[in-house]
This record gives C-alpha cells, sequence and structure tokens, in this order.
C-alpha cells in the first residue's frame, strides 16, 4: 500500500480544511485565482479582466486577480501575501504551459506554507491566446472554461507530502572496464559499498589490450592495472567476474538484484544495492567481406592494426615482410548513410594517428596515408595530428561520394584507389603494403542486461540518458545511470569522466540515506478492488502492481516507491478501484463538468 | 582475389617527397593546402593554384602531374608566398627545388641529379670538364708570340671552332630532348596537340603570338619579372632590383654570344680574320665589350646577394647554384682580362693562359647547360609558351 501519510499538515488544519468529507460540495474551500497578461502574450487575445470577472463569482474562489506577469518576483511576493492574508487553501495560475512555471508557482506555494499539491496551472497561453489569434471571443471564453476546470480540480486537491523512502548505501556497476572500475574506486571513496559485475573472466575490457597512449604513453595494460590495484585497496568493493546480472526487483532505491556467477559450478548471488551504474562499454566494428578490400591479405582493422604495432619492435613487418607503404582508410562502418551507423565514434581518429606516429618513430622511412573524410582529432589531439603531417604522414581527404576501394595487384602488392579532393577529381592509384580500415565502435549486444534493467536503447542501439547535455547519466530508470562506452562512442577520458559523473549521481540519490520521491501515484482502493488484478497488473510498464492476500481476499497493492504515477493501470481497472493521487477520478470529472459550464453563455 | 588496377588511374609515387627533398625542398609536410600562398603570389592568374597545388602534387606522390606542370616555371621565386605561409613551408623555396628535380628529371643522363644532389663528386665533375677542355686544346699548341697577343698560334682557330662545333651539337641535342620531353607532357597535360598549334591559319597564328610573348616579351623583355615580381618591399633602388640583374645577366651573356658568332661571321665572310687586333669602335669588340660588363655586373650582383642572402631566392643555396654564377663570372671576366691583354704591349704571357682557360670554361658552360640550372634559359621559355596559349585560351572563351 501506499505509503503516503494520509494527515494534512497542521497550518492546513488552521485553514480549516483538514476535513472534506464531501469533495464535491462548495462552500468549504479558499481558493485564489491569478490571470497573467504575459505581457500581452496571453492579454492581446483573450480578455483577462473578463476572465477575471467570470472567475470571481466562481463558488470558494476569494481572490480573482489579474497581473502583468505572474512570474515577476514581485508578484510572486504578492501571491504568497494573498495566500497567507486571505488564508487560502489552493492557488490556481492562468498563465503558460505547467512545463515552464509548474515548479515556481509550487515554490510560491511552499513559501506561503500551502502544500504544494493544492496548486493548478492552467495553460491560457499555448492553448488560447497563441492558438486562437483569429477569435479573441472565442480564446476568452475558452480560457474561463479552463480556468473554471482548474479550480474544479483544485477544489478536490488533498495536500500530498513527498514520499520517503530509505535508500541502500550500495551501488552495482556492471561492467569492469575502465569507465566501472573508476566509477567503482570513486563511490568507495565516498563511503558507497560497491559490486562489481564482470562478465568476462577478468577486469579491464578493451583497455586492458591497448598499449601505450596518448599522451603520456601509459599503457592501456597499466592504467587498468592501477585500477584493479585500486579496487582492490579497497575492502568495500566486492568484484564478480564471469558473472551476469540476470534479475532486477525491488524499488527505487531498494533493489534486489540476481548475479549469475559462473565458475566450476554456476550460482546465483544475491545483491541489495540502492543504485546501478551500467558500464558495459561496446563492441568494435566488423567490416563486411569485401568491404574496402577486407578479407584480402593485407587487410586489417584498427584494433588487430594497434596490436601489430604495440606487440613489435623496429620497423613493421606483415607476414614476414617489411611493411613500407600503409594506407588507412578512416570511418569504415561510421558515419554510413541513413539506416547504417550514422555517428561518429570519436576515438578512432585520434587512435589511428597515434599508432601511425608509434610507428612512424620507429621507421622514418615508412610512407603512410591517410584516407580520411574529415580528420576529427580534436582538442588536445590535434597536437599528435600536426606532429603526425610534420613527420610527412600525408592526409588524403576524399569526397563521400567516391570512397576508396582496394584490391590485390598482380605483384602481391595492395592497389587503392582514391580521389584527392585538395587535386582534383582523377582517380589516384596508390600502391600499398598494408590497408589498415580504421573501425570504430557498435553498440555491444546486450539484449539479456537491457532487459533486466528495462534500459532505453536509442536507434543507434547505444542506450539512451535522459537529457544528453544536462542529465547525461540518468536513464529513465529511476536509479540506474550508464557511464561510458554503452552510452555513445567515448574515448578513454571521456568515458573516466562520465563514469564519475555516475559516482556523483549516485551519491546525490544514497548519501543521504533516503530519498523523496514524487507522491502523484495510483493507489487501490481495497474495498473496491475486485481481486481480479490479471489486467492491472499487466497494465504497469514498471511492475508496480503485485497481488497479495489481505484477509484471506486477493487484492492488487501498488508499490508507492515503484509506481512512476504513469496512471496506464487507472482506466483499465473494471471496478474503478485505482486512483491516481493528485489527478483522481473525481477531480477529472469535476473539471470536465465545469468545462461544459462554458456553453452557457458568458455574463 | 588478384585484380590488376585498373590502367586510368596515376600510379602514386611514395618516393616523390622524398625524392625531392635531397634537391633541397623545404619541409614541405607541414602545409595544410590553406592556399595562402596561392592568394598571396602576384604571377597567380588564369585559375592557376600554383605552389600550393604543386605542393600538394609533391606530398602526395603525384610525380607525372608535378612534371607536367608549367607553373614550375612561371614562379619568379619572389618569395612572398614563403613569407606569408602559416606553416612556415616554404612553398618558394619547394618550388625552386621542384625546378631542380625537374630539371634532372627531363634530361635522361643523370648527370643534372648527380650536380645537384653530390656537391663533391658534382664539382669534381664541374673541375674535370674544364681540365679536360683545357688539356685537350693546350695538347695541340702551338708558340706564344711575345711581340703581339697572337691567341690562334696558340691555340690552333680550327681547334677552337670544331671543339665548339661540337659542344653546340652535343647542346642542341640534348637541349632538344630535354626541351621535347618537358614540352610533351605540358602539352598532353594542358590539352594541346600539334592539331591545336598547327591545325589551320587560326592556330598558326595564335601559336605565333604564343611564341612571341614566350620568347619575346618574356624571355628576352622580362615583362612580367620586372612588372608583376613584387620583390622590391622595401623598395630596392634600380640597380639592385632583381629583374634588372637578371636583365643584364641574359642580355650580357645573349651579348657575348652574339659577338662570339659575330667575329666568326666576319672572318667567314671575309672582312677580317680572327684574332686580328682591332679597336674598341669596332662592331663585334664593342658589342662584346657592353655585354660583358653586363654580364659581370649582374652575375656580381647575384654571387653578392647569394652571399649576402639578401632575398628568399638566395636563402637556399646548392653547389649547382654556384656553378652557374661561377661559370658565367669566369666567362665574362676572363674575357676582359683578354681584351686587357691585347691592348697591352709586349702580349703578356698570362694573357694565354687566361685565354685558354676562357675557352674551357666557356665550352664547359655551354655543354652543361642542360645539366645545371641554366637549363631554366630554355625550360622557362617553354612553360611561358604554354602560359601564353593559355592565356590566350581564356580570353577567347569570357
Ligand atoms: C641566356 C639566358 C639566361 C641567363 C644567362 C640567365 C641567368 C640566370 C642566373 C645566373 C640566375 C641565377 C641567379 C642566382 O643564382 O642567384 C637566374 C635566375 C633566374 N632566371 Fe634566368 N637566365 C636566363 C634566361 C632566363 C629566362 C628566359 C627566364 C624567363 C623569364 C629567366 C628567369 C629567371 C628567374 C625567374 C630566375 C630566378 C629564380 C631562380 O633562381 O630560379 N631566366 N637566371
Ligand atoms: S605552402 Fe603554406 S601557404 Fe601554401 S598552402 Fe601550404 S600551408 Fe598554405
Ligand atoms: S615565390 Fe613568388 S612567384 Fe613563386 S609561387 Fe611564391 S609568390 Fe609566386
Amino acid at each position: 500500500m501506499s505509503e503516503q501519510p494520509d494527515a494534512s499538515t497542521s497550518e492546513q488544519a488552521d485553514a480549516g480544511t483538514s476535513e472534506q468529507a464531501d469533495p464535491g460540495k462548495s462552500g468549504d474551500r479558499r481558493i485564489g485565482v491569478f490571470i497573467c497578461h504575459c505581457g500581452g502574450n496571453i492579454s492581446d487575445y483573450v480578455d483577462v479582466a473578463k476572465v477575471r470577472d467570470a472567475l470571481k463569482d466562481e463558488p470558494d474562489v476569494v481572490v480573482s486577480e489579474t497581473t502583468l506577469f505572474a512570474c515577476s518576483d514581485g508578484t510572486q511576493q504578492e501571491m504568497v501575501a494573498a495566500i497567507q492574508e486571505k488564508k487560502l487553501d489552493g492557488l490556481v495560475v492562468a498563465s503558460c504551459s505547467p512545463k515552464l512555471h509548474q515548479i515556481t508557482f509550487q515554490g510560491v506555494s511552499k513559501r506561503a506554507d500551502l502544500n504544494p499539491y493544492s496548486y493548478t496551472q492552467v495553460n491560457v497561453r499555448e492553448q488560447c491566446s497563441w492558438a486562437h489569434t483569429d477569435d479573441h471571443e472565442g480564446a476568452t471564453e475558452k480560457a474561463i472554461g479552463l480556468v473554471r476546470a482548474g479550480v474544479a480540480k483544485t477544489r478536490l486537491s488533498t495536500p500530498l507530502e513527498p514520499l520517503v523512502v530509505k535508500t541502500l548505501p550500495k551501488t552495482m556497476v556492471v561492467g569492469g572496464g575502465v569507465a566501472g572500475l573508476r566509477a567503482a574506486v570513486g563511490l568507495a571513496d565516498i563511503g558507497l559499498g560497491v559490486v562489481i559485475v564482470e562478465r568476462a573472466s577478468a577486469l579491464g575490457g578493451w583497455v586492458a589490450e591497448l598499449g601505450p597512449m596518448y599522451p603520456n604513453e601509459h599503457s592501456g595494460r597499466e592504467q587498468i592495472d592501477f585500477l584493479i590495484a585500486e579496487v582492490a585497496k579497497r575492502p568495500s568493493i566486492t568484484v564478480l567476474t564471469d558473472a551476469e546480472l540476470v534479475s532486477k526487483s525491488g524499488s527505487f532505491g531498494n533493489y534486489i538484484t540476481e548475479v549469475r556467477v559462473k565458475g566450476s559450478h554456476s550460482q546465483m548471488v544475491t545483491a541489495e544495492v540502492g543504485t546501478i551504474v551500467v558500464a558495459t562499454g561496446f563492441d568494435t566494428y566488423e567490416p563486411e567481406v569485401g568491404e574496402f578490400g577486407y578479407g584480402i591479405d593485407g587487410v586489417v582493422t584498427l584494433p588487430e592494426f594497434t596490436k601489430l604495432v604495440d606487440s613489435s619492435k623496429g620497423p613493421l613487418i606483415y607476414k614476414g615482410k617489411q611493411v613500407r607503404t600503409i594506407a588507412y582508410v578512416y570511418c569504415v562502418g561510421n558515419r554510413q548513410p541513413a539506416g547504417g551507423n550514422e555517428y561518429c565514434s570519436k576515438f578512432c581518429c585520434a587512435a589511428t594517428v597515434h599508432a601511425s606516429l608509434k610507428i612512424a618513430k620507429r621507421d622514418s622511412e615508412l610512407r603512410q596515408y591517410h584516407l580520411h573524410r574529415d580528420i576529427r582529432t580534436y582538442g588536445k589531439f590535434e597536437l599528435m595530428y600536426s606532429e603526425s603531417r610534420e613527420r610527412g604522414s600525408v592526409y588524403m581527404k576524399f569526397p563521400d561520394e567516391t570512397p576508396p576501394s582496394v584490391a590485390k595487384m598482380a605483384d602481391g602488392r595492395l592497389a587503392v584507389t582514391v580521389v584527392d579532393t585538395q587535386t582534383g577529381n582523377e582517380e589516384l592509384t596508390l600502391p600499398a603494403d598494408l590497408v589498415v580500415l580504421v573501425t570504430g565502435m557498435v553498440p555491444r549486444q546486450n539484449q539479456g542486461l537491457t532487459s533486466v534493467l528495462k534500459l532505453p536503447v536509442g536507434v543507434d542501439g547505444f542506450y539512451n540518458e535522459i537529457h544528453p547535455k544536462l542529465r547525461p547519466v540518468e536513464t529513465v530508470v529511476a536509479g540506474v545511470m550508464i557511464a561510458g562506452a554503452c552510452q555513445s562512442p567515448k574515448t578513454l577520458s571521456e568515458s573516466v569522466a562520465s563514469g564519475l559523473a555516475a559516482v556523483t549521481q549516485s551519491a546525490g540519490i544514497l548519501l543521504k540515506g533516503f530519498a523523496e520521491l514524487d507522491p502523484l501515484v495510483a493507489t487501490v482502493d481495497i474495498a473496491a478492488c475486485a481481486g481480479c488484478t490479471d489486467t492491472c497488473l499487466a497494465s504497469c510498464p514498471y511492475d508496480a502492481i503485485t497481488a497479495v492476500d489481505t484477509d484471506g481476499r486477493k487484492v492488487a497493492e501498488i508499490s508507492a516507491a515503484v509506481c512512476k504515477g504513469c496512471g496506464g493501470c487507472v482506466p483499465v481497472c473494471p471496478e474503478d478501484a485505482i486512483d491516481l493521487l493528485g489527478y483522481t477520478d473525481a477531480q477529472m470529472r469535476a473539471s470536465i463538468d465545469s468545462l461544459s459550464l462554458v456553453k452557457e453563455p458568458v455574463a | 582475389m588478384t585484380t590488376t588496377a585498373t590502367k586510368t588511374t596515376r600510379f602514386i609515387d611514395t618516393e616523390l617527397l622524398s625524392d625531392l627533398k635531397r634537391f633541397g625542398a623545404a619541409d614541405v609536410s607541414a602545409c595544410f593546402s590553406c592556399g595562402t600562398c596561392t592568394a598571396i603570389c602576384p604571377l597567380v592568374d588564369n585559375d592557376s593554384t600554383f605552389p600550393r597545388r604543386i605542393i600538394r602534387y609533391a606530398q602526395v606522390g603525384m610525380r607525372d602531374e608535378l612534371l607536367s606542370s608549367k607553373e614550375l616555371w612561371t614562379c619568379y621565386q619572389c618569395g612572398l608566398c614563403s613569407d606569408s605561409c602559416p606553416t612556415e613551408a616554404d612553398p618558394s623555396e619547394f618550388m625552386a627545388a621542384a625546378r631542380r628535380y625537374a630539371i634532372a628529371s627531363y634530361e635522361p643522363t643523370g648527370l643534372a641529379r648527380i650536380l645537384y644532389t653530390r656537391p663533391v663528386v658534382g664539382s669534381f665533375i664541374a673541375a674535370a670538364v674544364a681540365a679536360f677542355f683545357a688539356v685537350f686544346m693546350y695538347a695541340s699548341h702551338g708558340p706564344q708570340d711575345g711581340a703581339s697577343l697572337a691567341l690562334f698560334e696558340f691555340i690552333p682557330e680550327g681547334l677552337i671552332h670544331w671543339t665548339g662545333v661540337a659542344v653546340m651539337v652535343a647542346l642542341a641535342l640534348a637541349g632538344v630532348f630535354g626541351i621535347t620531353s618537358m614540352a610533351r607532357r605540358v602539352a598532353r597535360s594542358e590539352g594541346v596537340s600539334l592539331a591545336t598549334l598547327f591545325g589551320g591559319r587560326a592556330q598558326l597564328s595564335k601559336a605565333g603570338k604564343a611564341l612571341w610573348s614566350a620568347l619575346g616579351i618574356e624571355s628576352l623583355g622580362q615583362r612580367r619579372y620586372r612588372e608583376d615580381c613584387k620583390d622590391d618591399n622595401p623598395v630596392e633602388p634600380l640597380y639592385r632590383r632583381r629583374w634588372l640583374i637578371h636583365a643584364l645577366t641574359i642580355w650580357g651573356f645573349l651579348g657575348l654570344f652574339s659577338a662570339t658568332i659575330l667575329d666568326w661571321g666576319l672572318a667567314l665572310i671575309g672582312v677580317k680574320e680572327t684574332g686580328t687586333p682591332i679597336p674598341l669602335w669596332y662592331p663585334s669588340r664593342l658589342i662584346g665589350t657592353i655585354a660583358g660588363i653586363a654580364l659581370v655586373y649582374g652575375v656580381s650582383m647575384f654571387m653578392i646577394n647569394r652571399l649576402r642572402q639578401v632575398n628568399r631566392a638566395a636563402q637556399f643555396t646548392t653547389a649547382s647554384d654556384w656553378l652557374l654564377l661561377v661559370l658565367l663570372w669566369i666567362t665574362g671576366a676572363t674575357g676582359f682580362f683578354i681584351e686587357v691583354a691585347l691592348y697591352l704591349p709586349n702580349a703578356p704571357a698570362w694573357g694565354y693562359w687566361i685565354f685558354l682557360f676562357h675557352v674551357a670554361v666557356a665550352m664547359e658552360l655551354m655543354l652543361l647547360l642542360p645539366f645545371t640550372k641554366f637549363a631554366h634559359a630554355m625550360y622557362r621559355p617553354v612553360a611561358l609558351f604554354f602560359y601564353a596559349l593559355a592565356a590566350d585560351k581564356s580570353k577567347q572563351t569570357v
């Protein structure tokens, strides 16, 4: 059942509204209505004075006023004063979209010690003045109807308090690559327990396989070893390898997870955690046979090439022969036309230029040709690009319409045809010993995890955040964060940064020990519930509804912590036993009824 | 899986840039094709995009395109581009190096390459060739008359004459080879065929005009060098302007050359014997004297500029640069000494030795023309001819 406290606050008791025996009955509420000019945005088309006058006589309305800018500081203060002086217990502001100022006026309510859920915002700008510029009278009439509906809804409002849930000071990190490891260390350092779940038999991910990296030339392996050592130093971190997250239940801040750990005999480990950080990384693009000559001896991918470079010394030898000319073909599997992998993988230009610099330093006679669409060695990587050019690497931009092609020549070398935009449209043939296809990242195939966590997947196949700029690591699944390249292609440093962002986000949720949730959730009237449960259970996308036994009777129960307040279950209940707090059936019905009053001529 | 690459494409020569560097190409790897150099170049017109495009050819390895560019030779190395290049790739020095490379590529013997890229061997060859001519002619020497300077008794006139003819024939063969080799490449890339030149009256007259522009206006008249090369900032006094120094060098050289021919021609028609004493105002002597002054002045200024590195063109020096300057200077200066010796009483003995030296060096100068920097005197007019043709073409289409 809901943990919603059902007692009103004492302030509201003062206002004489603690009891609402008959919500439909008017005469026992004190509601203030403010109609905003929006500096002309509204008042140029809606006769705000008329709306004010129409609302004056509305039952329960004790204040009806117009304001020039309701959101201005001065007006907000006036509203606070009005609420306190007139002992208002409900507030309606007719202005812009709630998306813009709902929170503003809820804040006004709070400052005046009025429960914020007694506030209703009516949108008379987008819905009236802006939509009906050609019909001032109609717009005014509609505004009056909408404000009345808002008053009707407010009349039936009950004070609600945020739901307080205790949270577990522990985070699960799924994926033990560089982002996950760095996040784990960070989480442990701020005092949270950590469980790392790694699918492979060892920690480290892709980075562990990399050689010296820009700019300090520490190898990927060294950096991973450093992190693994840091993890080992922290007893609050538990590492599970050969492990997969197979189920998640519970509610925000209190998730119960099951992890299958393979080994000589598989076992299930249960972990209770407050938040989950998903850092499952990426896969590398595997070209099709024939794509830029892939499959021909001497045509290799970027990961194959970097391994070749990092595992050797001196001039580059490929299959027993010294490589004298290398052709790099950039953007393979990336920036494809619509329908393909349209994104840029961000790291590959820099990684390729860096690998080519490493080998150039070992063999000054080596000829290197970089066939690209643009070189995106952004930020500090630019220095690497400049150095590479100064060391003689040739960069050739080819037009998108005429990509290079690779074929084997009679003498066994490779012929790469390319058009250089800086000299003309003539096709040139570059004889090369090695062709490196600069392959980028692709989303990792992770159906199991995606469905266990209900993670949102974008059209590109990577996990989606809530807001790419302002909420970059949170997902729509509360308490589940994404970090690293599982979200989108990232460089190592960007992955680490997003891992640390997930740490901060987890800290924000877990360090207080409790979390406040929106009380606008669904509740079941047990008396009315017939116990059929199948329909409502199936309707909830968040699995918030369970069938429970109460006094020997099967009824539906909704976990307020899990419920997101979407309202999906409300209409499917054949007994009308489910109500959404803040948007109850009674409120919505009253709103609609008062809207229809508009049919009668306005005084 | 084995397929042959299509024949229509041009193969990239991955060694081109490193080869060019042997000819002194500044490090154009830094060039990122911004085109600032092209924008600043006072000689860029008719939609040409040098020096940027030529640098690009070198970076990528487009050897054929590089060697068939008339633009190589329409650059007069004022150095403005190098002053404005944001990457300090020194495009003007690159253009000079590319010309050296072209000179070495248009001739088949490999001699020019050695002279440019192997200074020690090159200097040795230069000394050896002069020594060869000297020894060869001294082998048939006669007496040194003590009364008056009888040069052609010392070295028989016929020997000089026929050696000279042999040298000119060798020069002509090598020159024609080089010019043809260059002209064919440029013509192909410019889309010029024999038909476009000689196909009809209109074509012929156009080709004739282009020839006049190349040889007359630009080569002898040095119009663009004089008018378009903005190398006078800060303004140099006239006697130090590059174009004038160069014009005096050309005119001096051609003057000396024609004086020599004239002297020989006069003998041929029996007006006077070569070697007979003549007064200073005698036409061939007068031309020779004035031309000699012009040549020695021009070449000396070039040498001073090079020593002082006064401009971009003089900043980087190959052994082969000095070879041309030294040969020209010796040829001019020794001519004077001979003249002085001729008017001195009692025929000084050094006069004979200077004469031998003069003849040997002049022979070498001509023999090596297609293999040294001097080759620009034959390649620039070819390029200017195609330049005039193209300019004319664009005028017609507008
Ligand atoms: C008899 C003919 C010519 C002689 C004796 C001659 C002589 C010279 C000499 C001695 C230099 C070297 C300057 C130095 O080393 O500092 C030079 C450079 C130059 N000559 Fe000539 N030249 C002749 C014909 C031409 C012609 C027909 C042109 C065409 C316009 C030309 C254009 C140039 C240019 C632009 C330079 C400066 C760039 C460079 O050093 O390559 N010359 N010339
Ligand atoms: S040589 Fe310098 S100025 Fe010219 S294109 Fe290259 S970078 Fe630009
Ligand atoms: S040196 Fe002068 S003439 Fe030659 S390309 Fe540069 S700007 Fe043009």
